[in-house]
């Protein structure tokens, strides 16, 4: 079916923008091309999301296919359910980052930030072109509709993502980083490649329709193998366990709209591709594939919540958390699988229908939290928990959109995290209607590590909200910091309010959720088991929750509760009292519960997981052991399991690298000899052929 | 974390019987809980605060916390911070050093509050009177509901001052 023209126009609209905002980027230097940059991007993100509702709305799937020379390399773009879904979420935290971009790092934060934990890149002018074209590429990912096309929109995005993480380059942090990133990044291009191309190996063209229409002709082997490396590729751009090492070094050093962008959309495009390969072009399979996925999350999510407990640098919190909510996510995609392969068609989209809310609420409250944690960088110029404290007093909107953020991760009712969470635990549980006693008990464990990391989450969150906001600064910087400029509490506050309607209005989420996997294989096309309406309904009716009655309580409750003291003619003498600091005559921010010490007792807890390492050293006065003259006291964790993964692999990799730069010279003579050579070798085969 | 689960499977519980003749003891605990209850609608939550005792009073306070009296049972706990606590319970001269962290203790209390005064020292100064050190009795600086005599008293003793002051509440 061709596309209608208005999805066309919507979708001209947007790649016009993109590419207008990146030239405006690169060609003008002033104040207004800033702006006129971030306008734009805002507008592209903006028509995506009008072509993704009109897609929805229209149902089936559109196809456009741009004319091209070649018809391998041809460009070929559809618009279906599952691709508007994703439009739309690039969308949700597209629009948000690029009106907080028009605020973000002018030269006060630029200079602030240099010579602290990281350098920024926000004023330098490629890197502002550059997140047009990210999310440009972003958007066609999940327009894509042939490999070719799909390959090289997802390398873009990888190349422009790499580009922002390095920044100008000249931090050794930041070019660490994306050393990691480039090179994860690349591996799991080489194996979404060799799934794709395995996947389309008896097709004409690699067209998405021939891949679904031969897949079943596939050997069973050849599909394993086609799934697992997709697993492999998408999983390390989505960054579960142990393919996460890139995701907590290039969230950080990315400037934070970027980060935002990156954790809350480019996380779940991998997701998306697993769907897309998974689901869509192979049809689903045995439910070892499902329980696989559903393993990798339960380890994710449990591993990714643990680091970001112990971790003192707020992105880098952040990034785990990441982690953590990627895990969630695959938990539920694994559900989905295996109720799929086991024909349980209802339950598959109900699980599926989890995933993707919670991908859509993980974007509106990780985008949030990292727009808020920019904010708090460029406002005290540090990203290091322990040097802020007091800021709910100085920047008292972004403290509130950061409350709401952490609420919402700590999936506490009534906001978005608390309603995806829940269902997935009502699919989870639905998994006890398994026949396989080991799959069934399976989902009992995941219940069970969703549940711990539910409540490890909400630690973690008390943590990242309470040390920088709470009490009194720490240092000068904290101390001095001021609210941020309109525009980025406007980006904030967009990605506030989505949070409190995806949460208090389910059923506004409802048309994406329940069309996204329209015509999937193996899915019920009418998704009578679970229904999203002012009352939340999971596994047919079995339970039910309302989140806007929920919602509508709690507000009656705050208003009841002070209203019937009142009636009940209960004191309301006020007494002013100073904060409690154990009777010290004058209170100071060394009094501070400190982050280190907020996660010990956890810390202690899972000592094995950690394995944290110590040193003290305590000077004693010469005359007597029983009087200290200093004490100095340092606890690092390392990431020994990073360690134990990736050690032996660049041990492998590192002789290889070496002769491989033995045709790499860095001289583009050779490069163009190159050229010919393959251009020759080329044509001589074409001959011969 | 193994550690942590095999020291608390290997200690287990080490609550003892009282003593022949400490019935008495138990049954205090018993109505202080069942009036707690009563008045504030859960257990009762005490914050010790040291204003210079010998350590004497200590001593016989955490007898009650020990494993003969473990009044925790009873739902009488002692809390770390004067924010969570509904009585003050006070031992010692009040020295010049711990005046002000005194009446700081005090007014981070909320109200309703109590304040017991352990030990003859908290009334009097005992041994302590008219040295440099030393302010006063508790009731100099901030207002006592009850003394509670002894040098030092017997947990039962501190039992029962509580008991006592707990009529002291408003009724509900």
């Amino acid at each position: 079916m061709p596309p209608s023209f208005e999805v066309i126009g919507f979708l001209g609209i947007m790649a016009v923008s993109y590419i207008a905002a990146a030239a405006a980027a690169l060609l003008f230097e002033d104040d207004r091309a800033r702006r006129v940059t971030g306008l734009l991007s805002a507008a592209g993100a903006l028509s995506g999301m009008g072509a993704a509702a009109l897609g929805l709305a229209a149902g089936g799937s559109s196809v456009l296919e741009l004319p091209s020379a070649l018809p391998e390399a041809a460009l070929e773009f559809s618009l279906d359910a599952l691709s508007a879904a994703y439009l739309l979420l690039i969308g949700l935290v597209g629009v948000p980052a690029a009106i907080y971009s028009l605020g973000y790092g002018p030269e006060r934060a630029v200079g602030a930030v240099d010579g602290a934990l990281g350098r920024h890149s926000t004023g330098w002018r490629p890197a502002r072109a550059i997140v047009p074209l990210f999310l440009l590429a972003m958007s066609l990912v999940v327009l894509a509709n042939s490999v070719f096309t799909f390959l090289l929109f997802w390398e873009v995005m990888s190349l422009a993502s790499y580009f922002l993480v390095i920044g100008r380059g000249d931090s050794p942090e930041n070019l660490s980083a994306g050393r990691w990133y480039a090179g994860m990044a690349h591996a799991g291009f080489a194996a979404i490649a060799a799934a794709l191309w395995l996947a389309a190996a008896g097709t004409e063209a690699g067209r998405f329709e021939e891949i679904r229409q031969a897949a079943g002709m596939l050997a069973p082997a050849a599909r394993h193998a086609v799934f697992l490396l997709a697993l492999l590729g998408f999983g390390s751009k989505a960054g579960v366990l142990p393919l996460h090492a890139w995701l907590p070094r290039a969230h950080p050093a990315a400037p934070s709209h970027v980060s935002a962008l990156m954790s809350g959309v480019m996380l779940k495009i991998g997701m998306y591709g697993l769907l897309r390969v998974g689901l869509d072009l192979l049809g689903g399979g045995p439910p070892w594939w499902g329980g696989l996925v559903l393993a990798l999350g339960v380890v994710s999510a449990l591993g990714g919540i643990l680091s970001a407990l112990v971790e003192n640098d707020l992105k880098r919190l952040l990034a785990y958390s990441s982690v953590e909510n990627i895990g969630i996510i695959f938990i539920a995609v694994g559900i989905g699988l295996v109720f799929q392969s086991y024909g349980m068609a209802g339950l598959a989209s109900m699980a599926l229908a989890a995933a993707l809310y919670h991908a859509i609420n993980h974007a509106a409250f990780k985008g949030l939290l990292f727009l808020g944690s920019g904010a708090v960088l460029q406002a005290t110029g540090t990203r290091n928990m322990e040097e802020m404290g007091g800021l709910i007093k100085r920047m008292p909107q972004t403290a509130l959109c950061f409350l709401v953020g952490s609420t919402a991760i700590a999936a506490l009712p009534p906001l978005n995290g608390f309603a995806s969470e829940w269902m997935i635990f009502q699919s989870l549980l639905a998994g006890a209607a398994i026949p396989y006693p080991l799959m069934a008990a399976m989902m009992a464990i995941a219940a069970g590590t969703l549940a711990l990391t539910g409540g490890l989450a909400a630690v973690c969150f008390v943590k990242a909200f309470g040390i920088p906001f709470l009490a009194m600064p720490r240092t000068a910087a904290a101390e001095e910091a001021r609210e941020v400029p309109r525009t980025m509490r406007l980006g904030m506050g967009l990605l506030a309010s989505a949070c409190v309607l995806l949460g208090v209005l389910p059923f506004a989420a409802a048309p994406i959720l329940s069309r996204a996997f329209f015509g999937m294989p193996g899915l019920s096309d009418t998704p009578a088991a679970f229904r999203l309406g002012l009352v939340m309904e999971a596994g047919a009716g079995a339970s039910a929750i309302s989140p806007t009655a929920l919602a509508l309580c709690l507000l009656a409750a705050g208003g009841a509760i002070p209203l019937a003291f009142r009636l009940a003619g209960s004191s309301r003498a006020l007494r002013r009292a100073e904060t409690w600091g154990c009777g010290r005559a004058v209170q100071s921010p060394r009094m501070e519960y400190t982050s280190t010490a907020f996660a010990e007792p956890l810390r202690r807890v899972f000592a094995d997981l950690y394995r944290p390492a110590k040193t003290l050293d305590i000077e004693f006065h010469p005359e007597s052991k029983y009087f200290v003259r200093s004490i100095q006291y340092q606890s690092r964790i390392r990431a020994w399991f990073e360690d134990a993964v990736y050690r032996p692999l660049f041990g492998l990799a590192r002789p290889l690298a070496g002769t491989g730069r033995l045709i790499q010279s860095g001289s583009l003579h050779l490069y163009i000899a190159y050229i010919v050579a393959a251009l020759l070798a080329l044509l001589l085969l074409a001959r011969w052929m | 974390m193994a550690l942590l689960f095999s020291k608390m499977w290997r200690t287990g519980l080490v609550t003892e019987d009282l003593p022949s003749g400490g019935d008495e003891g138990l049954h205090l605990a018993r109505v202080v809980e069942e009036r707690t209850r009563r008045l504030l609608g859960r257990s009762l939550a005490i914050r010790e605060v040291d204003a210079g005792s010998c350590n004497g009073c200590e001593l016989e306070i955490s007898g009650l916390n020990g494993p003969v009296y473990d009044c925790e049972r009873f739902g009488v706990r002692f809390v770390a911070s004067p924010r969570h606590a509904d009585m003050l319970l006070v031992t010692g001269p009040v020295t010049r050093n711990m005046e002000l962290p005194l009446r700081k203790t005090w007014e981070a209390t909320p109200d309703p509050k109590l304040v017991v005064a352990v030990g003859e020292c908290a009334r009097t100064c005992g041994v302590f009177a008219g040295s440099y050190a030393v302010v006063g009795g508790v009731d100099r600086v901030i207002p006592v509901d009850l003394f509670v005599p002894g040098c030092p008293p017997e947990p039962l003793d501190i039992l029962r001052g509580i008991l006592k002051a707990l009529d002291r509440l408003p009724r509900r």
